[in-house]
């Protein structure tokens, strides 16, 4: 037995040793830890904001959209600590109450000395079950945690909760009928009794909300509302002056406030409103131990601050400010303030914290912004890196080389006049120089002066990153900075599970014309299309900027770029099947485009050819699939085409007998997964590879007990994509390489109206022992470099996982023809060596997305991970083949060089003289 | 005995078909074509009848009618332009069920192919038809004015072929371990015998000596220079 202990061991041990052998291991050194990369973290768009200053370590607590909780640094903004919570409506904050908030006694956590009964902080996430957290505040740990499971759960999503005097209610309306409000002890979760029911038939969805005890519903120009802590069930009828406009909101920190049409008002008898105050946001606190209401406003791009005394309604001098605020931030509204306690204090003291419309968490104080946070970064939608622009000198030589490959035919001809241009350069590059030096030379431009000038490498790009709430960034990759940013109101995603999308119209090789970016969004209200140009190294607007369309778009392709500008247009296709190409002038190089559309509700696809006649684009319906299987139950779950920018650098795969299996190279071919329950097998998920141009389904597979979440990357000629397998309950990935076979059919050009039906279709699938999030290839400039596979797990690591460990033709049984084809013996489960986590312990926390994109380099390719973090850095799949090590060493090899030269010399000349004393001989 | 017989072939039918328990039902597929062949783009005329008796098996009956001289001028004509010849396609599941597939191929290459054209039906998983693609046997990309303005016949030649999908593949544990314990069980009795050939396996060892004798006998010849 303890042989074969020792042979299994010795066994695994060569597989190790072969394992290590064949595959590049890309592990970090420790000097080069943060040198190519960099981690911005993030805690989501504000949901509860709360600033408290005199604390004995001041602080602002959050609780975000993102379902996390933090404490941030008033005076700098930073992050103190950041807990990740649960995701979606599992840990959804509810409720997040601060102990001993201002000087409201009954928020205070009453706990006997000496127990850890007390809270610094209490959160109530999700409704089923609901978990009732209190947390240090200072550590950020959580201390104690109950919850309560619903025996409604569903009635549960709409509940609310509110803390008053050490207690915890949990108010469940039943609309239309009653309220049930249970009353627990905060910090036990003990009840204090029966549940108690008030009938309320006059409750409905969408028109009510809690405002600290009370229960407030709209009914037309009343408000109907319950005091639910009171020993009476009152109903108190207040009446407005007009009907509400916009959506009622509760004011924290006042006892039955609320703010209808910009105005205050109460429907509790023993809280007074100043109600001649308008505006849009408002906050409560305490100034010079008085209670004050602040309300700040937006006015023409000046944020004007103001507060009055809640008592009297006079107003506070020492509190007001104004400041400009710059557009990108979005609308501001007032979240929470807080002053330093003292007797007669001026306000300097006074932070304000706003959440806007952006996303962006803003603080002011003393008439500036002091800090701002960009957490529309948790949310990014899509990305792309853009090539700096060259420095002028290079510009001016770059145009010289492409004047003479545009006249390449008259170039024989054209000695002379090449030779003189040639001439006129280098001397203005030379005048340029000496201006510089003598300090005479123009003046850098903005791009230089911020240090955006293209790398020899062109590792150094911005980085341009497109968020959900419109907002856009122009971001440093190598350093992170933010260069500029953007803000587009009113814009969202597409129906149809479909981002806005980011898309580079011109790229920077078009010297001296600047690179041009495109937006295409929906609008907000309308559902019409929207277009944003922009130029991605200043991020100011191109073009016109902003173009609204009249027509929702449906699908968007790019097209060749156009003479005489170089910029490819954008072909839409809206939803009555009409195209539009932007620019106009482009339209002509339409003609003969193909288009897919894919229904994610119906599960149909539709092709549509695109001809260009009489001055005027028309579309041809030429195919359409069905998906949805005899009764609809398959649903598209997702759909996976090929990078634009890809290049397929080797056609085949030499084989062990030295023959070549050719690649199936279709840039036309998308993989589209859908999924079905079945009564047998629970859940049945089927890969559908589709070429789009001639709609013929190329190859069909159907895994059986899987289910989604479902990821996959596809390239050149193969296909990664990963789920969730319910029988073994593990994730799986499947791979699949597509092969024409032993010949090519055409090796010049691809028609997908010509190509092989049935390819060669090699599969395999992997278990990971880990949760993926997502999937990426690297992909690099002339795709001669290894392709590896990037993968995103959801303990927010990337994993770089070599095709060779993924190739479905990794043999099971060691012949070898599979050892000499250099693919590794099959083994089940995919290994997951911690040196290859290209993140090292830089956790991405909620790991979205990865994009990459090539550097100037063949070997590098750049990666952005997106999430609540951002994650950006630059992988070596094959490593850095072209590139000279760090620490190379350049004197060691100057002298050596110097020594050698000198050495044959001398010996040369020793050698020279020995020959002549021979011949004297 | 004939009866037993029946038996065993439908059990061996099944065996080999389990993984198509959708498609078992004995059921007369429908399919008619119908192509656009008219001036008007949304107008298709009737061109033939593939009936399909179960999909599994992929035998199919067709019946077409011949093209007419007009549609033969439209589709030359198309081909001319470089246009596409579509084919509207009506499914009919035994069930009553309808659906209708689009699917289109360059005229050009229908005629250079002289009429002879494939019908791949692809069949989904469960047993429907998820899409119908029409493509023609021509080998050249280039469309040849000639050819296709001296077409012999007007009658169809069609192929039909039926894809199927395919059972994905599981991570096979059973399999290596098997394979690591036959590895483990042949080391144990000392078979492990390498079967290459005699340079393959001792290249290593041969080289280098080859490598030193060459390097020795230049030198030698320098000297007996």
């Amino acid at each position: 037995m303890a042989d074969a202990h020792f042979l299994a061991g010795a066994l695994t041990s060569a597989m190790l040793v072969l394992l290590s052998t064949t595959v590049v291991v890309n592990g970090l050194y420790e000097d080069q830890i943060k040198k190519f990369d960099w981690r911005s973290m993030h805690v989501g768009a504000a949901k509860h904001i709360h600033v408290d200053l005199n604390h004995f370590q001041p602080r602002l607590l959050l609780g975000t959209h993102e379902q996390v909780v933090a404490s941030i640094c008033p005076k700098t903004g930073e992050i103190g600590w950041r807990q990740v919570l649960e995701q979606k409506a599992r840990g959804d904050i509810k409720l997040l109450q601060v102990s001993g908030f201002a000087d409201d006694s009954s928020d205070t956590a009453a706990a006997p000395v000496g127990t850890h009964l007390g809270f610094d902080m209490l959160t109530v996430q999700g409704h089923a079950p609901a978990l009732v957290r209190g947390w240090n505040t200072n550590t950020g740990t959580i201390e104690w945690e109950w919850s309560v499971m619903p025996l409604n759960t569903e009635r549960a999503q709409d509940a609310h909760w509110f803390y008053s005097n050490s207690l915890l209610y949990h108010v469940v309306p039943t609309w239309r009928s009653h309220l049930e409000v249970t009353a627990y002890f905060g910090t036990s979760g003990h009840t204090t009794g029966s549940t108690s029911k008030i009938m309320a038939a006059w409750i409905k969805p969408e028109s009510c909300l809690l405002s600290g005890t009370f229960f407030v519903c709209v009914d037309g120009k009343q408000l109907i509302s319950l005091d639910l802590v009171a020993k009476s069930t009152q109903v108190i009828a207040t009446t407005l002056d007009t009907e509400p406009t916009s959506k009622v909101q509760a004011l924290a920190g006042l006892n039955g406030v609320l703010v209808v049409n910009r105005k205050l008002v109460s429907v509790n008898k023993a809280q007074t409103v100043c109600d001649t105050l308008q505006s849009s946001s408002y906050a409560v606190g305490t100034f010079n131990y008085r209670k004050i209401v602040a309300y700040g406003d937006l006015a023409e791009g000046v944020l004007k601050i103001k507060a009055a005394y809640l008592d009297n309604c006079a107003p506070v001098p020492e509190l007001d400010q104004s400041l400009t605020f710059n557009a990108d931030y979005g609308t501001p509204s007032l979240r929470s303030f807080d002053c330093k306690l003292k007797r007669n204090g001026d306000g300097k003291s006074c932070l304000f914290v706003f959440s806007t419309s952006a996303e962006s968490i803003v603080a002011v104080q003393q008439n500036r912004v002091r800090w701002v946070r960009e957490e529309a970064l948790a949310n990014v939608v899509d990305s792309q890196f853009i090539d700096l622009p060259l420095a002028d000198s290079e510009g001016t030589l770059e145009n010289e080389m492409k004047g003479k490959s545009v006249d390449a035919t008259g170039f024989e001809t054209d000695i002379a006049s090449a030779f003189l241009r040639r001439i006129t350069t280098q001397a203005i590059q030379i005048k340029s120089l000496f201006l510089h030096v003598i300090g005479l030379g123009p003046p850098p431009t903005d791009t230089q002066r911020a240090g955006l000038v293209r790398d020899s490498f062109g590792l150094h790009k911005m980085l341009v990153l497109l968020t959900r709430s419109g907002k856009i960034f122009g971001i440093d990759n190598i350093i992170g900075k933010h260069h500029w940013q953007l803000y587009l109101p009113n814009v969202v995603g597409f129906g149809n599970d479909e981002n806005m999308r980011l898309i580079v119209q011109r790229t920077s090789k078009h010297f001296p014309l600047q690179p041009l970016c495109t937006i295409v969004a929906k609008d907000l209200s309308t559902g019409n299309g929207v277009l944003y140009r922009f130029n991605p190294i200043t991020g100011r607007a191109a073009e016109g900027g902003l173009l609204q369309l009249d027509y929702q778009i449906k699908q968007l392709s790019l097209l060749p770029e156009a003479e005489p500008d170089f910029v490819k247009g954008i072909l839409l296709l809206d939803a009555t099947n009409k195209v539009h190409v932007h620019p106009k002038h482009a339209t002509q190089l339409a003609d003969g485009m193909y288009l897919y559309t894919a229904d994610v509700k119906t599960s149909e696809l539709a092709g549509y050819f695109v001809k260009y006649a009489g001055e005027k684009l028309s579309t041809t319906p030429i195919w359409t699939v069905h998906l949805c299987g005899h009764n609809n139950e398959q649903k598209i779950v997702a759909v996976a085409g090929k990078s634009s920018i890809e290049h397929v650098h080797s056609q085949g795969r030499v084989l062990g007998d030295r023959s070549v299996l050719y690649k199936y190279i279709n840039p036309n071919l998308v993989a589209v997964i859908t999924q079905a329950p079945d009564a047998l097998h629970k859940s049945i998920l089927n890969l559908y590879l589709i070429d789009v141009v001639s709609g013929s389904i190329v190859f069909t597979m159907t895994h059986r007990k899987v289910r989604p979440p479902v990821h996959i990357v596809h390239s050149e000629n193969w296909l990664a994509y990963s789920y969730y397998n319910d029988k073994v309950r593990r994730t799986e990935i499947t791979t699949i390489e597509l092969y024409e076979g032993k010949t090519q059919a055409n090796s010049s050009v691809w028609s997908s109206l010509k190509a092989p039906m049935m390819p060669l279709v090699e599969r395999q699938s992997y278990i990971i022992p880990t949760v993926v999030e997502a999937l990426r290839e690297t992909i690099t400039e002339r795709g001669i470099t290894n392709k590896h596979v990037l993968i995103g797990t959801a303990n927010g690591a990337i994993i770089e996982m070599p095709w060779a460990l993924l190739d479905p033709r990794r043999p099971i049984a060691s012949t070898t023809q599979g050892r000499e084809e250099g693919a590794i013996p099959y083994i089940p489960e995919l290994p997951l060596p911690t040196e290859n986590f290209i993140n090292y312990n830089q956790t991405i926390a909620r790991l979205r997305n990865i994009y990459t994109a090539p550097s100037g380099l063949e070997s590098t390719c750049l990666v952005v991970a997106t999430g609540l973090d951002l994650f950006v850095t630059r992988v070596a799949p094959s490593k850095t083949f072209d590139l000279l090590k760090e620490d190379f060493d350049y004197i060691l090899i100057s002298i050596v060089l110097v020594a050698l030269t000198s050495g044959s010399l001398i010996v040369r000349h020793l050698a020279s003289r020995k020959l002549l004393k021979q011949a004297w001989k | 005995m004939m009866y037993n017989y029946f038996i065993v072939i439908c059990f061996l039918l099944c065996a080999a078909n389990c993984g198509w328990s959708y498609l078992e039902q004995d059921s007369w597929t429908n399919v008619e074509l119908h192509h656009g062949l008219s001036s008007d783009p949304e107008h298709f005329s009737f061109r033939g009848n593939v009936t399909i008796p179960s999909l599994n098996s992929a035998l199919s009956s067709l019946h077409q009618i011949e093209l007419k001289t007009s549609e033969l001028n439209v589709l030359t004509d198309l081909a001319r332009q470089n246009g596409f010849y579509r084919l509207k396609v009506t499914v009919m599941y035994p069930n009553g069920k309808k659906q209708i597939f689009l699917t289109s191929s360059k005229a050009c290459s229908l005629l250079q192919s002289e009429l002879n054209d494939i019908l791949w039906i692809s069949v989904g998983p469960s047993g429907f038809i998820s899409s119908v693609t029409h493509t023609s046997l021509s080998d050249s990309i280039e469309c040849d004015v000639n050819i296709i303005e001296h077409i012999q016949g007007q009658e169809y030649n069609t192929d039909v072929l039926v894809k199927h999908s395919e059972l994905a593949p599981m991570p096979d544990t059973a399999g290596f371990i098997q394979k690591v314990e036959r590895e483990r069980e042949a080391r144990e009795r000392g078979e492990v015998r390498d079967n290459r050939g005699f340079f393959s396996k001792y290249w290593m060892y041969i080289v280098p000596v080859v490598l030193l004798v060459f390097i020795s006998g230049a030198t030698n010849q320098d000297a007996a220079k």
